[in-house]
């Protein structure tokens, strides 16, 4: 497996260009794969603010960039239409990209539970009703989970994530990425690496911000997770934090993942 | 909430018919940012729970595990004060409360929220969901205990969900309630820390707790809670004298081990005394747990047998309509003194709080 890092220099097209014909190489079955010709969802992160959500600039390039691959249909999306319009996205209820939330009037939650393990929670009906599902997160510490990346992301697709967040979010990570409307859907992780909070998260706090500027992707998820916890632990040391495990906040769930079976630990980093 | 699974929620409950109810049911921006109680500050704008015994630490833009309770820029505030998602009127039976004002009506209340994710849990769809996810209202303590005393009821139960999480909304409204003459009531799993604990007996009139089993790993693995603190909770209510009753949902296979049963007998004769009411509730496959198949009858009648064998002396048989259990029996003469069907009273033989036949004193509210 393998995971892309690219350095973000121009625009974000252009990186993410620069990603696809790396990962798919010219081959369209793959680039269908990713993007699906029907309905795609990207489930960006805007928890945390202006200051430290997905950039909306680089949803809005991955749109154009998956419809260009042959995508129907996509839809930008978190929980609700004021978080991501607090996080700069301008809502946009028309078009082939749409920019919505679960709480957009008409969509809401679907009202069958999806269980898995110890999880049992309702599904926003955008994920459910998404063909492709890629998962665009950002670069965070999380003071429970350790790190809050692309598997996590996925938190906020459900009903009930305060539910899951006892142990670290151990295994409740890996298993509502492993509840149907995740795992048959999710095809791309990708976790946006601009910018950073690598201490206090998931909010955002000046002190510990930094712009690494990159973006991380893959499409597994578990390989994914893991190099950007590796990047956080990074920066933290270059602050003179103790490590995650010091804290008694490593991220066993990555771990948990690989055992479920969802992705690997061991992958090739692939710089752009 | 479509108004046919707002009617299926509530049961057997009268909703009110309020047109001014609907007319002012309001979506997410309108959750209110009351300041919570039984909360510390930490560095970085982190925030310590003191409310129940899960200590959830949290951070800025985040929310404890019961879902309501959010850290919002270092400052911990409840999103449900004057936010209820259920107005019903209930018979104080529903609850139920049986030696608590028989065949009143209690005025029940209920926001979002629940500190515990309890996998058999009834109102799932409620309880297990953050408040801006489904229809509330917005009614104020004072205006909620008005509407008690308008529909005439003489009590107010907070219920349904976890009372706990709502515990500054209920706080007040129990006291705009008292100064009215309304009674108050908490139907609750009493998964609580001590001193808010405290506070909410003071301001309650009859207690009922959801014993939910008498084994720790119950509480971590179906309910994920922890089984010590309820029993505190429990002690703690007995000892403030108001009226305490006991609810023991039996689960198939889960919770029915007789010997359990006869363990946790023994624990409330010793620890709250043999007139404390205990009500074993047939279970129906519900929310996590749709897969096990409803209590029988008779395991319910052979918990009732167990737990009067240690010597309680007012054991129940609930959720199983028209069973004899259900009725009141004088613990001496053994005569009937209160004959239920269902939440229906048909007959009434207590008098000044003593058997009509044989003159003994039935432990009770009763007027």
């Amino acid at each position: 497996m393998k995971v892309y890092v690219v350095r973000i220099g121009g625009n974000f097209e252009a990186a993410l260009g620069k990603a696809f014909r790396e990962m798919c190489r010219g081959d369209k079955i793959c680039l269908q794969n990713l993007f699906s010709s029907g309905v795609l969802s990207l489930k960006v992160n805007t928890l945390g603010g202006p200051k430290i959500s997905t950039s909306p600039s680089l949803a809005s390039s991955l749109a154009k960039v998956a419809l260009s691959a042959g995508s129907g249909e996509v839809i930008i999306w978190d929980r609700s239409e004021w978080e991501l319009k607090r996080a700069g996205y301008r809502i946009k209820r028309r078009g082939k990209i749409k920019v919505i939330a679960t709480d957009s009037p008409r969509v809401g939650y679907w009202d069958r539970l999806f269980t898995y393990g110890e999880v049992g929670s309702l599904f926003s009906r955008i994920q459910v009703f998404a063909d492709a599902s890629i998962s665009l997160a950002v670069l965070k510490d999380h003071d429970m989970a350790g790190v809050t990346l692309s598997m996590k992301n996925y938190y906020g697709a459900i009903h009930n994530p305060n539910k899951y967040h006892d142990d670290g979010c151990d295994p409740f990570i890996p298993q509502v990425f492993l509840t149907r409307p995740v795992s048959s859907r999710h095809t791309l992780s990708i976790i946006d690496a601009t910018r950073a909070q690598f201490h206090r998260g998931p909010s955002y706090h000046s002190r510990w911000f930094a712009k690494p500027g990159v973006l991380i992707l893959g499409r597994d998820p578990v390989a994914v997770d893991h190099f950007g916890w590796r990047l956080i632990e990074k920066l933290r040391a270059r602050a003179g934090l103790p490590s995650l495990k010091e804290e008694g906040r490593e991220p066993h769930w990555i771990f948990t993942a690989e055992k479920m079976g969802i992705g690997k630990t061991k992958y090739q980093v692939v710089e752009l | 909430m479509k108004r046919r699974d707002f009617l299926k929620l509530l049961g057997a409950g009268l909703v009110i018919p309020s047109l001014e109810f609907e007319a002012e049911a309001k979506n997410a921006p309108d959750l209110s940012h009351h300041e919570a109680r039984y909360y510390e500050k930490l560095p970085d704008r982190r925030v310590r729970c003191l409310l129940c015994p899960r200590l959830c630490i949290v951070g800025d833009k985040e929310r404890g595990y019961c879902g309501v309770r959010e850290n919002q820029g270092g400052k911990y505030v409840s999103l449900v004060y004057g936010r209820p998602v259920t107005l019903a009127i209930d018979p104080i039976e529903k609850k139920p409360l049986f030696h608590f004002l028989p065949g009143r009506k209690a005025f029940s209340i209920a926001t979002a929220g629940c500190n515990v994710n309890c996998k058999f849990c009834q109102n799932w769809e409620i309880s297990q969901v953050r408040p801006e996810q489904v229809r509330f209202y917005k009614i104020p303590p004072g205006q909620t205990a008005q509407l008690a005393y308008k529909y005439a009821a003489p009590i107010i139960a907070y219920t349904y969900s976890e009372p706990i999480i709502f515990v500054e909304y209920m706080l007040d409204t129990a006291s705009f309630a008292t100064r009215l003459g309304i009674r108050n009531v908490i139907i609750t799993g009493a998964h609580v820390r001590p001193k808010p604990w405290k506070d909410i007996l003071a301001a309650m009139d009859g207690v009922k707790i959801d014993l939910k089993a008498f084994t720790e790993e119950f509480y971590r693995k179906i309910v994920r809670g922890n089984l010590k603190p309820v029993l505190d909770a429990i002690v703690m209510a007995a000892e403030s004298g108001k009226w305490l009753e006991i609810v023991y949902l039996v689960i198939p296979g889960l919770n029915d081990n007789m010997k359990d049963i006869k363990r946790m007998s023994r624990w409330m004769v010793k620890n709250i005394g043999p007139d404390v009411p205990v009500h074993f509730s047939r279970f129906f496959p519900m929310y996590l747990l749709k897969n096990l198949p409803s209590t029988p009858v008779r395991t319910l009648e052979r918990a009732r047998e167990v737990a009067m064998g240690e010597g309680i002396k007012f054991v129940y048989v609930g959720n199983v309509p028209g069973h004899p259990a259900e009725t009141t029996y004088c613990p001496k003469c053994k005569r009937a003194l209160i004959k239920r069907v269902g939440y229906e009273i048909k007959e009434f033989n207590i008098k000044h709080g003593k058997c009509k036949f044989c003159g003994e004193k039935i432990p009770g509210v009763w007027s």
